[in-house]
């Protein structure tokens, strides 16, 4: 069964008193230890599902499914505890997180929030999420703004992980990050997934790293779902107009790769 | 090759916190005259640096030490005359100059004036005010008009920013925004300055450009405000072109498109280009040579054939496999999800 069914959802944002739909009738699935990405052009649509899928803001029209209920049908009580298994991680996690806070602060609240570790438990908790994401445990200490921007990425995705959420969105996750940087924190996300099963919704404008760690992908225009299914055979012959402009657009480095005996 | 500016131990200091931060370290390069040349770096590699430190846009609080030597055409720096008033416009960091410098003679209209051997250095005059205060920099200012040049941001450098919102005023009309550098530095009427803007973009490709002349920016799309940005850098004509992540705020469709443009201008008005961006992929499918820069400093410089089929230095090498482009191999193992 599937983690995450949306199905025909609409949104329409209102304009010059005329409706413009940013979303048109998408619907995709998402099945458990599945990454699916979301790439389109700017306006496509794909934040816009983010936030829908994350319940940040309300569709005019259609169904999200998640972990077996009507997601949309959730509220109160049931709505926060479910949220807790459906994380977020986005693109600046400066501007997502209280910058003056520390370290700890930031990983203790989904424990307290969510009621999953009592305050003397949590500080063991906190320094085991560090562990989890590679970073060591004097880090929690330090505020935000403080470190790095790919120890917070990091530290953003402890505080993903640390309600053992099924599904988590990355919303161009890894866009602002060094190339360098970069590649660790996939190597991070692949390995969480491998060993806890996490779902990703993978929103990027890169097509060479969606074809690098996506299962699928499906391509946005307009609002719409233009062409999708395995990322692999989608980015290598696209078959949507846009997803021949977008295949067209990556840069190509074009390089020679010499003799390698392995 | 016939060298546009040659950079000689460029070292750039900024101050914070009361602790020095090196972001630039005896940096040493040419750029030759119409090349494509890019600089590429990740984060704190300084190469931003490097572009303000060459366009003479550094904030007043960075100390510099080295040299930025240039050789434009002399016809140009004969007729270099920038009305005083647009001074304070030029620099923040030298607004003070600027507004002194209102009626007062000629001499003092090219701020920071080398004082050494006819050759041009806007960062040692600007040295000099800063280490040994405003006196002391009047009084270079005063010194004679030697047969030295230095380029005038705006005119002889265009420059286009990551963010095309942050450099074009919000209530300004486009049209206005680009005729008055084409009025500041080519002396045009208004009249003569609005048909020059019409021009140019018709030349960035915006589409109808008699509208576009009245729009204001928010009214535009990121790539067409990046458009009009572009037009405004080259209205007077500029020798060099500096593109600091022009195209990196903008979507992939949008950003081949833009780097079109961008080469395609260039070429038609036989500009040199300082492209600096975090992508080498990009880089290496503009440039015709590649700086990359690590930590402030130059890691190695070479044609872009070079830099991507036969780097010589370890870390270019590990930029080059960091990079995943269309055809690298997959790091997800895909057997893994039948489980």
């Amino acid at each position: 069964m599937s983690l995450l069914t949306v199905s025909n959802l609409t949104k329409r944002y209102r304009r010059d008193k005329k409706a413009i739909a940013a979303i048109d009738d998408v619907s995709f699935h998402i099945d458990p230890g599945e990454t699916l990405a979301l790439a389109g052009p700017s306006g496509s649509g794909k934040s816009t599902i983010a936030r829908l899928v994350l319940r940040l803001i309300e569709p005019d029209a259609g169904r999200i499914d998640f972990e077996g209920n009507d997601f949309l049908a959730l509220s109160g009580a049931a709505l926060r505890a479910r949220r807790a298994r459906l994380q977020m991680v986005f693109q600046d996690p400066l501007a997502a997180f209280n910058p003056r806070a520390t370290v700890a602060r930031v990983l203790d609240d989904p424990l307290r929030i969510h009621g999953i570790a009592s305050r003397s438990e949590r500080p063991r908790r906190v320094a085991e999420l560090l562990e989890r994401v590679g970073l060591t445990a004097d880090l929690a200490t330090r505020a935000i703004h403080e470190i790095s921007g790919g120890q917070r990425q990091r530290v953003a995705i402890a505080r993903a992980i640390a309600t053992k959420p099924s599904l988590i969105v990355l919303d161009e996750a890894v866009s602002a990050l060094d190339v360098s940087v970069r590649g660790q924190i996939l190597d991070l996300l692949l390995d969480l997934q491998r060993q806890e099963r996490i779902a990703y919704l993978f929103i990027s404008h890169d097509l060479g790293v969606i074809r690098a760690i996506a299962h699928r992908v499906v391509l946005l225009d307009a609002g719409q779902v233009a062409e999708s299914g395995d990322a692999r055979t989608v980015i290598d012959a696209p078959q949507s107009a846009i997803g021949k402009a977008l295949v067209a657009a990556v840069p190509r480095l074009n390089r020679i790769i010499r003799q390698d005996p392995t | 090759m016939t060298a546009l500016a040659t950079v000689r131990d460029l070292t750039v200091t900024y101050r914070r916190d009361g602790s020095e931060v090196a972001a630039l370290k005896s940096i040493s390069l040419d750029i030759a005259a119409g090349e494509r040349l890019a600089i590429i770096g990740e984060s704190g590699s300084g190469k931003s640096t490097l572009a303000l430190a060459i366009a003479g846009l550094l904030p007043a609080s960075a100390s510099i030490g080295g040299r930025i030597d240039w050789f434009l055409p002399s016809s140009q720096s004969a007729g270099a005359k920038a009305p005083p008033s647009v001074l304070p416009d030029i620099s923040p960091s030298r607004g003070e100059i600027g507004s002194s410098t209102v009626g007062s003679s000629p001499t003092a209209s090219v701020v920071g004036e080398s004082r050494d051997k006819g050759t041009i250095s806007p960062l040692e005059g600007e040295m000099s005010g800063r280490t040994e205060g405003g006196l002391v920099e009047r009084e270079v200012r005063k010194s004679p008009f030697k047969q030295s040049y230095i380029p005038l941001p705006g005119r002889d450098i265009g420059f286009v920013f990551q963010d095309p919102s942050a450099s074009l005023d919000p209530v300004m009309t486009i049209g206005k925004q680009i005729a008055e550098v084409a009025r500041t530095h080519l002396g045009l009427t208004w009249l003569q300055a609005y048909a020059k803007a019409r021009h140019l973009l018709e030349r960035v490709r915006l589409p109808d450009p008699d509208s576009a002349l009245q729009a204001f920016p928010h009214q535009l799309s990121g790539g067409q405000k990046q458009r009009v940005a572009i037009a405004a850098a080259i209205a007077a004509g500029p020798k060099l072109l500096i593109a600091d992540e022009a195209t990196s705020a903008l979507d992939t469709i949008v950003q081949a498109e833009i780097v079109a443009l961008i080469r395609r201008l260039v070429a038609e008005d036989g500009m040199t280009l300082l492209f600096i961006s975090h992508d080498i992929a990009l880089a290496a499918e503009l440039a015709e040579r590649i700086a990359v820069f690590r930590h402030g400093r130059l890691v190695e410089l070479g044609t872009t054939a070079q830099i991507i089929n036969a780097p010589s230095q370890a870390y270019t090498r590990a930029l080059l496999d960091a990079h995943i482009g269309l055809d690298a191999k997959p790091l997800l193992n895909r057997a893994e999800l039948q489980t």
